[in-house]
Order: structure tokens, then sequence, then C-alpha cells
């Protein structure tokens, strides 16, 4: 037992991957990636989102091709990653929603594929309940094998889950994000269960958002940042303070922006809750200015987002347009109260991308480009599309080309366009810089700032803290369905290191 | 702005492919079948490609919007058996011949009423496709299916004969010797070419069709749309109905049937996409032209008519291979299209563990 003892706590490299780097046309998603994991270790790997670490991971596991680089399990350098390659050498994956073949017995969730067959070439239940409920005593989990899966708890399934993959010879296992639907007594179950594995040899990599979770059940850290390694420390050296100074970074150049609030509200909500996505929010937005809504997945901001433009229910609540009550039925609605929504899933809710630059540009104003018997005013319909092309800067070989083949920062202009041609009083951004290269940001950011010198009110609800405090006048912070935290450029306290704790759900502050 | 470079031209290419195909068409058959490019039978093929070319519109539109119409023959079918129905005297059911109900409308009547029908059939598969959340598949070809059997058991399965002249003109009449639905038949493509590409209609159809989310992200509704293309669909349907009865002056209970695999074949041949959101009315024009023409041909040249279905269902076959390819060139030349798997969270590897 001392043996194994030592052998799990040893110092020997289970995993190494070195140089890894990985672009997608117009991201570098990875860039020269170190990354170990020893023996019977359990590691955390945090970043924000968009870092690189779905990335990384989808190396690890065979899923992704990577441009360059090596992965070795002990010792061994693998020369071709496939799933299947990458499960035999003992990796395995607990996503986040766990699949499992929820109508299915406990005891045929673990032994499918595989179920003892009778003298008859029938299944031997009896078999089959005594043969899965004894594998899950020996790793001591007490569940019983003949219930339903879908009668389990998230914790008994992710602990199902992973037993599933232990019973494959998995070695090494990566929990994507386990808790995040948890309470704390489940976490400590959970928690207790990893443990006990980890005792035996078996290697986790942590995934997660909770970096309190990170500290109590971490022996190391790696931080990713831009598709680079930040660092690996051990927890022991480490504090929450300087963990989220190396996610966030420091010492780049900002984006700066002369403030354009007025005093004037233009958009008021109050007491905003729908149930299951946020909880009475509450915030004004004046005329000119920009306001940044940050939280995590599952923390309401998305929600919010969708609902105030109509693509989802609002909720119960008051919201008022200059005074006067804005209930949106549907996009149509909205975008005629003055409101337009600059979608996250630019693919699915923002573009036609079949369609011409010109035809994307107008959907949002046909009403207005219509002449007599509902035919389209071509020239005026030509006028705009080259007034926006010229003013966001849209590189197009013309107003004909599908949208299809323009490249992400375009795209998005040409989606921004669509919006600004609403003359919108309140313009919802949602995720407006997400998969565009630098220089197509610098240009939204532009296209932001002088769209709220021209007095829109602007909301950004974004990831992106760093962006958030060069854009924006105020920054709310949601976490788990209601506002938590405001910052302020009045008050001067937007610095990265509190938005980011108060985003992970870190000490709020009394009067927000 | 531009020299076109080597993408535009395959595109502008593979986009107006059918044009090609045609020339190459009437050069061929023309060159190597005595008397194809004769007047009587230019008029024979325009003629028969008539009723296949109102169809087709009401098809191409659907298709645009990323729906499919499998009613639209039984429409065809049940219009002339009720219009036979009601303009016909009174007879008893014999030697296979039926009567009319014995009302006897008068034409002018008889064909508001029917185009009105087919309307209201579109509505109803809209309508059922949108707002009730069915499959526009099973649910048109359902359609299809009442429809027909509706059609047998008005018609006693019987054929109906002698449909008054007045009805028979836009079938079977001629001004200044031009067959009159040739004539509507054009004129029906110039008015839907213009809805289609220049109308605030056609617009939205496009859009829903191409990204039925994002279309309603910027302020359309989807639903209202749809139901609009089915609605125009039905009364085109029914139009092809008075047509053909025109035509044939009797009304026969399986009429129209297997015409919607070679609709929807000619809207594919004419570049109208079924995966929705592309092609044009003329181009769907184009392809009636070639399939109407092919027909012809097979017919002059004598084909074994055993042998005449398996060379059409080869054809059809080529244009979807044709319609496949053109989606995979302009998904690959996308350059943006592989950016959203880098910035999403690690759940969307849920589905791999």
């Amino acid at each position: 037992m001392a043996e194994t003892r030592a052998l799990a706590r040893s110092d020997m490299t289970l995993l190494d991957m070195r140089g890894i780097s990985k672009s997608y046309p117009g991201v570098q998603a990875l860039q020269d990636a170190d990354f170990s994991v020893r023996r019977g270790e359990i590691h955390g790997l945090v970043g924000k989102n968009g870092a690189g670490k779905s990335t990384l991971m989808g190396v690890l596991m065979g899923i992704r091709a990577a441009d360059s680089g090596t992965i070795a399990i002990e010792g061994e350098t693998l020369h071709h990653a496939s799933p299947q390659i990458m499960i035999d050498a003992g990796i395995s994956y607990v996503p986040q929603h766990i699949n499992l073949l929820n109508t299915l017995t406990v005891a045929e969730n673990i032994l499918v594929g595989n179920l003892p067959k009778n003298r008859f070439g029938l299944v031997d239940w009896q078999a089959v309940n005594d043969d899965s409920q004894a594998r899950l005593s020996r790793l001591g989990l007490k569940l019983d094998v003949r219930q339903p899966v879908e009668g389990l708890s998230v914790a008994e399934r992710t602990m199902l889950a992973i037993a599933k993959a232990l019973f494959n010879d998995a070695r090494l296992i990566i929990l994507d994000e386990p808790t995040a639907a948890l309470s704390r007594v489940d976490i400590d179950l959970l928690f207790g269960f990893v443990r006990a594995q980890q005792e035996q040899g078996v290697a986790f990599i942590y995934i997660s958002h909770h970096l309190e979770e990170v500290f109590e059940i971490c022996d190391r850290v790696t931080v990713m940042r831009d598709g680079q390694i930040v660092g690996t420390r051990a927890i022991s050296e480490i504090n929450v303070a300087d963990l989220i100074h190396m996610m966030v970074g420091g010492g780049v150049k900002e984006y700066g922006r002369e403030s354009a609030a007025g005093h004037e509200v233009v958009f008021e909500v109050q007491d905003l809750s729908r149930r299951g996505a946020y909880e009475h929010v509450s915030f004004v937005l004046r005329r000119g200015e920009v306001i940044g809504i940050s939280g995590l997945q599952g923390s309401g901001a998305d929600e919010l987002a969708q609902g105030l433009f109509g693509l989802e229910r609002m909720g119960v609540g008051e919201v008022t347009i200059a005074g006067e009550v804005y209930r949106p039925g549907s996009p149509k609605s909205a975008f005629e109260a003055g409101v337009a929504y600059l979608p996250q899933d630019r693919h699915r809710y923002g573009l036609v991308q079949l369609r011409s630059v010109r035809e994307n540009v107008t959907y949002s104003v046909l009403d207005r480009l219509v002449g007599r018997l509902g035919v389209l005013m071509r020239q005026d319909e030509q006028a705009i599309t080259e007034e926006y092309i010229d003013k966001l800067g849209i590189v197009t070989p013309g107003p004909e080309q599908r949208t299809l083949l323009l490249s992400g920062g375009n795209q998005q202009k040409v989606v921004f366009a669509k919006l600004a041609a609403t003359q919108p009083a309140v313009l919802i951004l949602h995720e407006p810089s997400q998969g565009v290269d630098v220089q197509a940001k610098v240009d939204i950011f532009n296209i932001i700032n002088d769209l709220s010198r021209q007095g829109v009110a602007i909301m950004i609800i974004s990831s992106e803290v760093r962006e958030l405090i060069g854009l924006c006048d105020r920054i709310l912070v949601m976490y788990e369905g209601r506002i938590t935290n405001e910052f302020s450029r009045a008050a001067d306290d937007m610095l990265p290191e509190d938005i980011l704790l108060a985003i992970e759900g870190g000490p709020g502050d009394a009067d927000a | 702005m531009q020299t076109p470079n080597r993408h535009d031209l395959l595109e502008i290419l593979t986009r107006h492919f059918i044009w090609v195909v045609l020339v190459f068409t009437v050069v061929v058959f023309g060159l190597t079948i005595k008397g194809y490019l004769g007047l009587a039978n230019i008029a024979n093929i325009l003629i028969t490609g008539s009723v296949l070319g109102v169809m087709v519109i009401g098809q191409s539109l659907c298709l645009m919007a990323r729906k499919l119409d499998l009613s639209a023959e039984g429409t065809v079918s049940l219009v002339a058996v009720v219009a036979a129905w009601l303009m016909l005297p009174y007879r008893e059911t014999d030697l296979a011949q039926a009567g009319g109900l014995g009302v006897e409308l008068d034409p002018l009547i008889v064909i508001p009423l029917i185009l009105a029908l087919g309307a209201l059939i579109g509505f109803v598969n809209g309508f059922m496709i949108m707002k009730l959340n069915m499959n526009f598949f099973i649910v048109t070809l359902a359609m299809q299916l009442v429809l027909r059997g509706l059609a047998l058991a008005i018609s006693e399965g019987a054929i109906m004969p002698g449909t008054p002249a007045a009805f028979n003109w836009l079938g079977g009449g001629r001004i200044a010797g031009i067959p009159v639905s040739v004539i509507a038949t054009i004129g029906l493509y110039l008015v839907f070419g213009f809805v289609m590409s220049r109308m605030q209609f056609g617009r939205k159809v496009y859009a829903v069709g191409a990204n039925e989310d994002a279309a309603r992200a910027s302020g359309f509704s989807p639903a209202r749309t749809v139901i609009l293309v089915y609605t125009a669909s039905g009364f085109l349907a029914a139009l092809a109905g008075w047509m053909l009865l025109g035509r044939l002056e009797t009304s026969v209970p399986n009429l129209g049937i297997g015409l919607t695999l070679n609709v929807v074949a000619a809207a594919v041949i004419g570049g109208v996409s079924l995966k929705g959101g592309e092609g044009s009315i003329i181009g769907a024009f184009a392809g009636v032209l070639f399939l109407a023409m092919v027909n012809n041909a097979l017919n002059l040249m004598n084909v074994d008519p055993l042998w005449v279905n398996a060379v059409r269902g080869l054809i059809i076959l080529v244009a979807l291979i044709i319609d496949a390819q053109k989606t995979r060139y302009a998904g690959r030349a996308g350059p943006s299209a592989p950016t959203r798997t880098v910035v999403g969270d690690a759940d969307q590897n849920a589905a791999v563990s």
C-alpha cells in the first residue's frame, strides 16, 4: 500500500505536451503551448473564454489536429492523434453535460456493449447487476445499479462517468466544469470521490471558472491567455489575486475612449426577472453612455441580452425607452422601438451568409426602402449600402459580394451596418469582438465609439473584461442571475482583478 | 470593381451553368433530330412545358424558402375534378365516364373558385408547418394524399369529358397563332422574376430560406413569409390544373400524377438549391425549357418508353450532383466559417467523451 502511494505521489510525468500550435484563419488559437501533468495529480486549467483551453483539450483528445508540437504519454511520443488513440492511451473526457444513456439503468450503462449472456444467449441480468455492483464498490462508489440513470443527481452522474472512464483504464481524466450545476454538499461528495481515485494514481485535469474550487482540490494550476500558456504554479505557492492577475495579464496597451455619456436616461430596466435566467435586474442607460455587462456562462447576461431584444421572452418587470413602456414581442417590434441587437452567434443570428452585403445591410430597413406596390427602391438601397461600406470600412469587392466570402471582421461590420442603418436609440452588443482579428477589433471599437458620440446608448455583454474597461463608462457584473457589482470609470474602480473576482462570484460589494 | 478572379468566374459559371447546357442541348438535338427546330415542334415543346413551368414557379418559391411542396400535384388533380364537376351537366356514371354535379356553373365563376381553392390549400399547408410546427415534408405529402383521394371520391374514379370552351381558353386557345398557355406562362415568369428580385417579398423569402434565425433577428416574420409562399404555390398549382384541364378538355382523376419529381428536377436543374436561399426564377425557367426539350427529344427519338424514366432519373441525379457540389464549393470558399469553433468554451466538445 505504501508503495502504491509513493508511486501515486511521485513526480513522474504522465502527460507532456510540447510546443503545441494551432491556428484558424485569422486567429492563432494556440501558440507554442507547453503543458504537462504528473501521475496522480489534480491539475487545474484556468483562463477566460477563448483563452485556448478548449482548443488545447481538443488537441489532447485527438479531435483537433495541431499544426505543430508533440504529445508524449509516460515518455512515449504519440505520432498520430485520433480520438481512439487517445482513449487507448488512457485519456478520457468528462464533459460538463454528462452523456449517458439516461433511460437505461446504472448497470446497463456500465456494461453497455458487453453485457454478460447466459447459456441461451440472452442477457443475464443477475450477472449484469452483480458485476457492475462489484465494480462500483471497488471504486468506493455507492449507487443502486438497478436505478435508471435519469434518476441520479448531477454529481452522481459525474461520478458514474468518471467510473466508466476508469473501467476503460483511463489514467488521465479531463473534468470540464464539473461543479457548474452542483450544490456544496454534492461538490464535497464529488471531490471526495475524485481524491479517492487520485490516491490510486489517477490524474485529473480540472477545468473551471470557479477559482475557489481550483484552490480547494488542485495540486497545481496552469493559466492560459490568448492561446498561450502563461504559467504553471503549485497551488501552495499562489493566491487568488496572483492567479487572476495571470489570467487578465497587464501591460498591454488598452483601447481608451472619451466618455460621451449625457444625463438624459434613454433606457431603464426595473426589477426585470425571468425564471431560470435572471432575477431583479435593474439599471439605467443614458444617452451616449456605454455600459458593459459581464458574467460567467449561466450568469444570466446572455439571456438578458436576448430577452431585451425579443428573441426570447423578456420576463416580468418594467422596461422603458425614453419614458415609454417597452415590451418587445419579436425582434421586429424591438427594431421599431429603437433597440438593435448584435448577436453573439454571428453565423446563426447575425448574417444570412448566402446573400450579398447589400441585402444583409438593408434587411433591417426594408420597410423604409419600399416604394409603390412593395417594389424596392434600388438606388436608395445601393446608397445605404455604399454609405455603410464606406463608413465602417467594410472590405469587400463590392456590395454584391456574398457575405459568406468575407473575413470574420468584415462580416461583423456588415452586421453592425445592418443595425446602425436602423438608427437605434439603444444598441445591445453581444460579444462584439468575438472571432475577429486584431485590426478589425480596433475598427469595431471605433465604430462603437462613433455611435456613442452620436448619442446611441450602448450596452455590451462580453467576457472580455479588458476590452470592457477600455470601452465602457460603467461595468455591471452578473452572478447567478443577479447584478452583484457595479464598477465605473467615474469611481475609478474599474480594475481587472476586482472585476474578474466579482465575475467568479467573489465577495460582492454591499451597495450594488 | 476589380477584374474577376478565378473563384468569381467559377461561381458565375456554376450559377449560370444551366444556360450553357441549354445552348448545348439545342445545338445537339437540332443537328441530330430531324424537324426538332421546326415551328410545330417548338410550339409542342412550349405547350407541354407550360403546365410544368407554372408549377415550377410555385415549387421554386418553396425551395428558395428551404421548404418543399409535395401537395402541388394533388392540387392539380383536385381542382381539375372540382372544375369539371361544377361545370358539366349531371349524368349517371357509366363506362368509366362521369357527369357533373348538375349545377353547371359558368366558367367565369368556376375559375376564381378553383384558384381560391388552390390558394386555400397552400395556406393550410403553410399554417400547419409554421404555426403548428409540423414537418413540411410529411404535411405536404399527406396533403397530396388527401387531395388525390378527394379527387377520386368526387369523380368516382371516372373521367369527365367535355369542359366548356371558355374554360379551355387558357390551356388550348391561341392568340395570333401563339398558344395562350405559353403567353401566360412567360408572363408569370416575368411577374415572379420581378417579385423575387426586386420586391420586399422576394428578399424575405431568400433570407428566410438561407437562415431563418438570422431573418427573424433582422426583423422578419418567417412564419408569415413561408405561409405566403405556400399560398402562392397552391394558387399556381391550381392555375396549372386549370391550364392542363383546358388543354385536355377532359378531367382525369389521376391528372398530374408523378409531376412533382419533374417539377423539383426542373427547378434544381435551373439552379434553385434544395438547401434554400438561392437560385432565380429565370434560372428555373431555363430548367423547365431544358426538361421540356429533353422529354420532347426522347419522344422524337422513339426511345423505348420503358427506358424513358431511367433517362429522366439520371438527368435529375446529375442536377443534384451539381447542386451538392455548388454548396460544397461555397462552403469551402468562406474563410470565416471555421473561426466559430475557436471562440466558444469547452462544452462544444461535449459530444466527444
